[in-house]
């Protein structure tokens, strides 16, 4: 029975993570319609500068953190302003093209100005420093990343429901000439898109970090994230990170009772078994236009 | 008529002569420069051991130099193959192709190597040093691949050796990556434990991708091993080590070579590296023996800024130290022929890493191509500094 609850808290803890990744993916999804494959990178380049101004210049925790959330932001609505708005006769597969794209530039950029010698963040609590909860051990830094990743799914969830702001990106990914004409300046909700999604990616990336950092840290959990958008839907928040503690549970029961082998791969059959059935995923609301 | 027989008996002549001309001058060798490549993942996961193709570069240059090898120069052809096979393949194919060169420096990655092994071979084309320990290069051995690397096989075998002995354990396990790396450290052990009348209590495969380690640990645990062998890349085995530490399991951790970087794995698991016992193949960084100074000012001349002086970087050095050797032998008439005769004459050399001898190339001895079999094991202690449990040790 311990086994069997440790499983479970290993996959929601590992699902967090991934939940982070997956909203961060279904934000620009959610308005775009374009899948970021540079959404992991976004985060990598912004958390290797934090470990930058924290590792060598010696800022405090409490600004260093701040400012690579805002330089994220920054990042983000930088990427779109200057690169994707520029593509010409853009389509959705082009653009998916060019973010493939920005995630090989910014890969590249990170391994060259830090190498590729794994490096760990400094972070206020030790990523294996463990809290006991009857015979069951999970790392602070997991509960924090839980915590972080329900609220922020909360946080945007009401944004998008409630707030003006949040309305107007729903209106631009449902029918853009639609949303223009009734006043919504399109350009600038998609680069506010690409901020705050770059935001969260940024969060997901700040507690990967005191684990380990490498260039190739980001890839694996936007695989995972993407998947787990894919398998709640892409357009569905609560979907993603549905599907993010699916994939976590799965790995971490398959590994525990199955086959440790095939951990990493069954969340992905699961989720090609998904979408046989339910194409849209499992929370997407399908929209049908009318011609 | 007439017209017509010069010219046949001018392609006649350039025929015979082309191939004259051929035979005398090797592949990859003119008056001045010895060509000679090597692969070497610069970026992806295995990034942080392309320090090796990049410890050849500065050791070269150091030859270069120091006057060159007979009077010839090294000119050094390095690619980064991202510790991707097909990325490999193709690279070797368009440098030997289309540069051509005269025989190939270790190179990073047991599959990356297999990949192009065959290639190599068939052409006869000598390749020294891969920067694996794998079985794979020496069975069955191979006339023009010499390897440097101790046996991954040979390092489980010592090291639960020690455990057994030294350490009085019974309870051993491993975790392993899932490839050939992996797979030769689980073989390695089983046949140690058999010799003892052990079997292993645990073994965990570990996957390229997967990032939580939680499941392997569970099952280590479950298994109450007492020692635990990690043959893994240094990511993954500092995962590991932290999620035990998460989850109160701490056993006796020991490691590979490939893990034996003291300096980094403290620093990026935080110190928790501290205590795990690993094998060496070499010197160690703060070592004080003349030839390591050397390697080190020339580290300090030529390397690039911001370069580590890690185990990998010099072991970069170590591998490729039996090549200049054989090369040196050979003199200015420099074939792949002589060099492989000079080589097999190589014994009991001595450079950073521990005594490299081969022998005549016979195939059913696999040792032939095998030239270091001896490591020593040191701890990681306080501040990611060595301390030294054996002297140079070799498997039964």
């Amino acid at each position: 029975m311990t086994d069997f609850l440790q499983m479970i808290a290993g996959g929601i803890a590992v699902g967090s993570s991934y939940a982070l990744m997956g909203l961060a993916m279904v934000i620009i999804y959610k308005t775009s319609e374009v899948v970021n494959f540079a959404q992991g990178e976004m985060a990598l380049l912004s958390i290797f500068l934090t470990y930058m101004v924290l590792e060598f210049h010696g800022f405090p925790y409490y600004v260093a953190f701040p400012a690579a959330l805002l330089f994220a932001v920054f990042l983000g609505c930088f990427l779109e302003f200057a690169v994707l708005r520029r593509a010409k006769e853009p389509n959705i597969l082009g653009m998916i093209i060019i973010t493939i794209g920005l995630e090989m530039i910014l890969m590249g950029f990170v391994s060259w100005k830090f190498g590729a010698d794994p490096k760990t963040m400094p972070f206020p609590m030790s990523p294996y420093s463990s809290v006991t909860l009857g015979e069951v051990f999970v790392s602070g830094l997991e509960v924090l990343t839980f915590i972080v990743a329900l609220t922020v799914m909360v946080i945007l969830f009401l944004f998008f429901r409630y707030s003006k702001l949040g309305v107007a990106m729903k209106a631009t990914q449902q029918n853009q000439v639609a949303a223009r004409l009734m006043g919504i300046r399109t350009k600038r909700i998609l680069m506010i898109t690409w901020g705050i999604s770059s935001l969260v990616g940024c969060l997901a990336g700040l507690l990967i970090a005191p684990t380990t950092m490498q260039p190739y840290m980001m890839w694996d959990p936007m695989l995972k994230g993407f998947a787990a958008a894919v398998l709640g839907g892409m357009t569905s928040l609560p979907g993603s990170v549905f599907g993010a503690y699916m994939i976590g549970l799965i790995e971490n029961l398959f590994g525990g009772y199955i086959s440790i082998e095939f951990k990493s791969v069954v969340a992905f059959a699961i989720i090609v078994l998904v979408l046989c059935i339910k194409p849209s995923g499992l929370f997407a609301r399908h929209y049908v236009k009318k011609v | 008529m007439k017209k017509r027989g010069i010219w046949l008996l001018l392609a006649v002549l350039a025929l015979v002569l082309g191939s004259a001309m051929g035979a005398v001058a090797e592949e990859g060798v003119t008056d001045t420069v010895i060509h000679i490549g090597q692969w070497g993942p610069q970026t992806g996961p295995a990034a942080p051991w392309g320090a090796v193709a990049r410890g050849t570069g500065v050791y070269f240059q150091m030859i270069n130099e120091q006057g060159g090898i007979h009077g010839r120069k090294i000119e050094y052809h390095m690619f980064d193959d991202a510790y991707n096979p097909a990325k490999t393949k193709a690279g070797v194919k368009e440098l030997q192709e289309g540069v051509g060169m005269f025989g190939w420096a270790s190179g990073v990655g047991t599959a990356c190597g297999l990949s192009v092994k065959d290639y190599l071979m068939e052409r006869k084309i000598p390749w020294v040093g891969p920067a694996a320990g794998s079985l794979h290069w020496i069975s069955p051995p191979q006339k023009y691949l010499f390897a440097v690397y101790p046996l991954y096989y040979s390092e489980a075998k010592i090291l639960c050796k020690y455990a057994i002995k030294e350490l009085g354990k019974k309870r051993i396990a491993i975790a392993y990556q899932n490839d050939d790396y992996g797979k030769n450290g689980v073989a390695g052990a089983e046949a140690e434990l058999n010799k003892h009348g052990l079997k292993l209590v645990a073994a965990v495969p570990v996957e390229l991708s997967d990032t939580d380690m939680k499941p392997h640990v569970m099952q280590l645990r479950k298994a109450d091993a007492d020692v635990v062998l990690l043959w893994a890349g240094p990511i993954h085995a500092i995962r590991i080590v932290g999620t035990a530490r998460a989850m109160k399991f701490q056993p006796q951790w020991m490691s590979t070579s490939t893990c034996s970087d003291f300096p980094l794995m403290m620093a990026i698991s935080k110190g928790l590296w501290q205590g795990v016992i690993v094998g060496n193949f070499g010197d160690l960084p703060d070592s004080q023996s003349p030839l390591m100074l050397e390697y080190k000012k020339a580290f300090d001349k030529y390397a690039a800024k911001g370069e580590r002086w890690g185990v990998f970087f010099y072991a970069g050095f170590g591998f490729v130290e039996p090549m200049v050797e054989g090369l040196k032998r050979c003199g200015r008439d420099l074939t792949r022929e002589r060099f492989v005769k000079e080589m097999e004459g190589i014994q009991n050399f001595q450079g950073i890493f521990g005594k490299i001898s081969y022998s005549a190339y016979e195939p059913s001895d696999v040792f032939c191509r095998q030239g270091q079999d001896e490591l020593f094991l040191t701890q990681c202690v306080e501040g990611g500094k060595s301390k030294k449990l054996t002297d140079w040790m070799t498997p039964d």
